[in-house]
């Protein structure tokens, strides 16, 4: 199908200067610049229900109206590509394949909310999504669509690269800001938010790549058009993350409302050995799992979250009939103790403590008490962090009790159910 | 089975020197011949800003900010000596939440 952000929905051969302009490139810039005041254009995403693609799917029209609405100068536009999300790679393909698409939605969002300076803070291991990048801001300042007084307007931008850490909590708002100050990827206590007081205390949009690269087709063609994707409350597409569980890995940009069957069966090619699916991780790891028997859920936000999860960052997750479901919260579980920051004692805890059960569990050495320990700590501590990490080992771990407990008690019985 | 002798080694505990504690714990467990107890590292009790954390169990005494100045008390307490009263100073919904976990074995 067509997408908005790829031109076919899928990855192709990246596009360059010419490419993007032949399919409107540019264009929603022009008419921004010569028709729409800043406040119009923040307006036209606002009525197009965008949601950020980062994984809360906050209104982007609402986060901007917060930066806008100050009166503080100099306000910064941060395109956050620190991805580092497991198994999700759509921020650095759409880096590295329509990198125009994405500069022409920081422009947009510079003026939008009267920004003077653009970070790119991109993931340090994306080479290749940062030379395109740089390829693209090249051509856009050549263009004149940065730097002084663009279009004879009123409006000017300086672009710049900043590289972000590897590592998943360096992907959270205020510690892309703690980075770009000099600092260690530390999430910073909240409020206040970033969007009123962000880089250098100054009022600062951090948006992911991915909603960032949906600003120029919604300007260039309207939030009616827009909303004609997708569903009333997640208007739009969404670029999906398929991994080497299915045959067809990759990402596919799909409308909001698509059946999760529909992406792995049809766009995924099903599961690699053509196994039945035990469960799905519709949002990266930490949504909650889906059982095999909900594969026709819409994908998006509220019929994913009627169904028991939340859709992230759009990365699935498959488990198939020989794996167990043990072994995977285990896996779960540790990735989250070690990519903790460490800086909230209560996540400290509560990632460490969780982790710990698990392994006690898998190895075999596990109590049916341990398995009512995982609710009560994951109650004690919600919400104690300075960021959302402390909250997300919760849905796939409880998920995982509450759908497979045959797994649960085969490992406390000393077996695995999974080959 | 053996009282265990839990004593948290996690990053704040350590800096605040729960490393020597542990060591003067176990140097004194042993001159005293407290032969049923265990001295065992743990990975976090959930009250970093109050360590070094050391909890008795199955006695379920929670000492906090603990100094090496204290660990002649806490031995005396496990010789069968009173409380120490003055480190027992943890919220209890959050000595409920530990003393629950350690009661499923999980150390």
């Amino acid at each position: 199908m067509e997408g908005i952000l790829f031109p076919r929905g899928i990855v192709e051969e990246k596009e360059g200067l010419d490419a993007y302009r032949a399919r409107g490139g540019y264009q929603a810039l022009e008419k921004a610049l010569n028709r729409l005041s800043p406040g119009k254009l923040l307006q036209e995403i606002d009525a197009s229900g965008l949601r950020g693609r980062g994984g809360a799917g906050f209104p982007t029209g609402k986060k901007w109206a917060f930066t806008a609405d100050t009166s503080e100068t100099p306000r910064y536009v941060i395109l956050n590509g620190g991805e580092d999300e497991p198994g999700s790679k759509k921020d650095r393909l759409l880096m590295e394949n329509v990198p125009h698409l994405v500069i022409e939605g920081v422009i947009l969002a510079a003026y939008a909310v009267g920004a003077s300076k653009a970070y790119l803070y991109i993931n340090a291991a994306y080479k290749d999504a940062i030379q395109a990048m740089e390829e693209a801001l090249a051509d856009a300042k050549k263009l004149g669509y940065v730097g002084e007084r663009i279009g004879g307007k009123d409006f000017s931008l300086e672009i710049v690269f900043a590289p972000a850490p590897p590592e998943y909590v360096a992907g959270e708002d205020s510690a892309v800001i703690e980075v770009l100050e000099g600092k260690k990827p530390l999430p910073r206590q909240k409020p206040p938010f970033p969007a009123t007081a962000g880089l250098y205390a100054k009022p600062t949009a951090v948006n992911n790549v991915e909603t960032l690269a949906n600003v120029a087709p919604i300007i260039l063609r309207g939030a009616a058009w827009y909303r004609g994707f997708g569903t009333a409350e997640s208007p739009g597409t969404m670029v999906f993350s398929l991994n080497e569980e299915v045959k067809r890995p990759g990402v596919y940009e799909l409308p909001f409302g698509t059946p999760l069957r529909h992406l792995i069966e049809n766009c995924g090619g099903g599961t690699r050995d053509g196994k039945k699916i035990k469960a799905v991780l519709p949002g990266g790891p930490s949504s909650a799992f889906l059982s095999g028997d909900q594969l026709d859920v819409a994908l998006d936000h509220n019929s994913v979250r009627a169904a028991g999860s939340s859709i992230g960052c759009g990365v699935i997750g498959i488990v198939t009939e020989d794996q167990c479901i043990v072994e995977e919260a285990l896996r779960i579980a540790e990735f989250f103790a070690k990519e903790s920051c460490g800086q909230c004692p209560a996540c400290r805890m509560e990632t460490n403590t969780l982790a710990m059960l698990l392994k006690k569990i898998q190895q075999g050495q596990g109590s049916a008490p341990m398995l009512e320990q995982f609710a009560k700590v994951i109650a004690f501590n919600k919400g104690k962090g300075f960021c959302s990490l402390i909250n997300m080992p919760g849905p796939p771990i409880e998920s995982a009790v509450r759908l497979f407990r045959g797994d649960f008690d085969a490992h406390l019985a000393g077996t695995c159910p999974g080959n | 089975m053996k009282r265990i002798c839990l004593v948290c080694q996690n990053v704040d505990c350590k800096n605040r020197g729960s490393e020597e504690i542990m060591k003067e714990l176990e140097q004194r467990a042993s001159d005293k011949g407290l032969d049923d107890w265990e001295v065992k590292p743990y990975m976090c009790f959930g009250a970093c800003q109050e360590g070094p954390n050391v909890v008795l169990y199955p006695e379920k005494s929670w000492y906090a900010g603990v100094k090496k100045d204290d660990v002649g008390d806490i031995t005396e307490h496990m010789a069968g000596g009173p409380d120490v009263k003055r480190l027992d100073t943890i919220d209890a919904s959050l000595k409920e939440l530990i003393y629950q976990l350690l009661d499923t074995g999980v150390f």
